[in-house]
């Protein structure tokens, strides 16, 4: 299984995925194709699960901006690290900026809604 | 028979069970989405709040820049007491009743005082001399209209920009003897056509270092004269059907040395 790794652009995050255990995403979140943009990582990380993952899978997401469907998208997305945390050691990191409202309320819905997972807000 | 029906319940059973199933996440789905909405709604609220506060900002600044501007210029040619402001109010009535939106009509009372921002270009001892110019002192100071144009022309913003038409083109004449250019009729932009109007209205009204202010049945005389010379006609029109605003702005605008 190879990473896979995509640049930032204006509308979306840089993705970095890698067999040793690390999942990053960092920047803005505001494609008009949301669930399209992020098909190659969701099938990535399914497959990574499927295949022998690392030890400990380390989540790190810094989303300074992002639509509601990418909210939708990340609660998928913790849907599927749900499943996979019985077997597998995940940490996940979501940092924000103090002021960044907003990112900070979307951290909290995150721990209030996925109590088998391992949230942490990290404030930069 | 006992035994048939017990499989069937179980099989009911199973369907209940995975029913339930599937109707919590449901449920559970439809909790977040209205989460993410109600997220959703907070924010947009707030990011329309912070754009309409920004533009509001942005036009504040430009107003203000526009205005600093003008009064640089009116402090360097002492000359002209509440000039300016009564050219202002004045572009906006013949704006209007050209029929231009209300909102440029609003932009060009802002720009227009403008007009002469050129002249602080111009050496003090031609701005402010007493009595009459000779022919390179005219030359000289006629370039205030390019001057002026050249100070705001590299500008993008909608305010600046007009700005910098009004100052290029407010002493051009409608049958093209003006200047800088010597464009004549509707090629001179109406924003143009309208200042000068405005501009020698106010200027022969009033008393000026090198003549005393003219009365208006002069006035006048000059303005019937000067259609579709000096003015465009529509606007001269403009001018006589809405004398009462005109002079109501001259009388509650006065310079107080008048």
């Amino acid at each position: 299984m190879e990473n896979l790794k995509l640049e930032a652009t204006k509308y979306t995050p840089g993705i970095t995925l890698t067999t040793e255990g690390i999942i990053s995403l960092v920047g803005k979140s505001y494609p008009e194709n949301t669930f399209e943009f992020y098909a190659p990582m969701i099938k990535w990380v399914e497959e990574y699960f499927e295949n022998n993952p690392a030890q400990t899978t380390i989540v790190n997401m810094e989303i300074i901006y992002f639509n509601s469907s990418s909210s939708k998208l990340f609660f998928d997305f913790f849907d599927l690290l749900e499943e996979n945390s019985g077997e597998h050691n995940i940490e996940i990191n979501w940092i924000y900026d103090e002021e960044n409202e907003s990112a900070e309320e979307a951290g909290e819905d995150f721990i209030e809604d996925f109590e088998n997972l391992n949230i942490k807000l990290v404030v930069k | 028979m006992q035994t048939h029906e017990n499989k069937l319940i179980a099989e009911i059973e199973a369907l209940k069970d995975e029913f339930t199933e599937t109707t919590n996440k449901l449920i559970k789905d439809v909790r977040r989405q209205d989460k993410i909405m109600a997220r959703s709604d907070k924010r947009q609220q707030k990011e329309y709040d912070e754009l309409m506060a920004l533009k509001i900002e942005i036009e504040e600044t430009q107003k203000e820049v526009v205005f600093t501007m003008g009064a640089i210029g009116e402090a360097r040619s002492k000359e002209t007491g509440n000039h300016v402001k009564r050219v202002a109010e004045y572009t906006y009535l013949f704006a209007k009743y050209y029929g231009l939106p209300k909102k440029e009509c609003e932009m060009l009372k802002q720009a227009s005082p403008m007009h002469d921002i050129g002249k602080i270009a111009i050496p003090d001892a031609i701005l402010n001399k007493p009595g009459r110019f000779n022919q390179e002192e005219r030359t000289i100071m006629e370039t205030h209209a390019q001057l002026g144009y050249d100070m705001l022309k590299y500008s993008n913003r909608p305010l600046l920009k007009m700005a910098a038409i009004v100052a290029y083109e407010h002493h051009e004449k409608y049958n093209g003897t003006g200047y800088p250019n010597k464009i004549a009729g509707e090629k001179i932009h109406i924003y143009g056509r309208v200042t000068a109007i405005a501009d020698v209205f106010d200027a022969l009204g009033s008393t000026r270092v090198y003549k005393p202010a003219w009365d208006d049945k002069k006035i006048f005389n000059l303005f019937q004269e000067e259609r579709n010379k000096h003015f465009d006609s529509k606007l001269v029109d403009i001018f006589f059907e809405h004398l009462d605003e005109f002079l109501h702005i001259r009388d509650t605008m006065k310079d107080i040395k008048d």
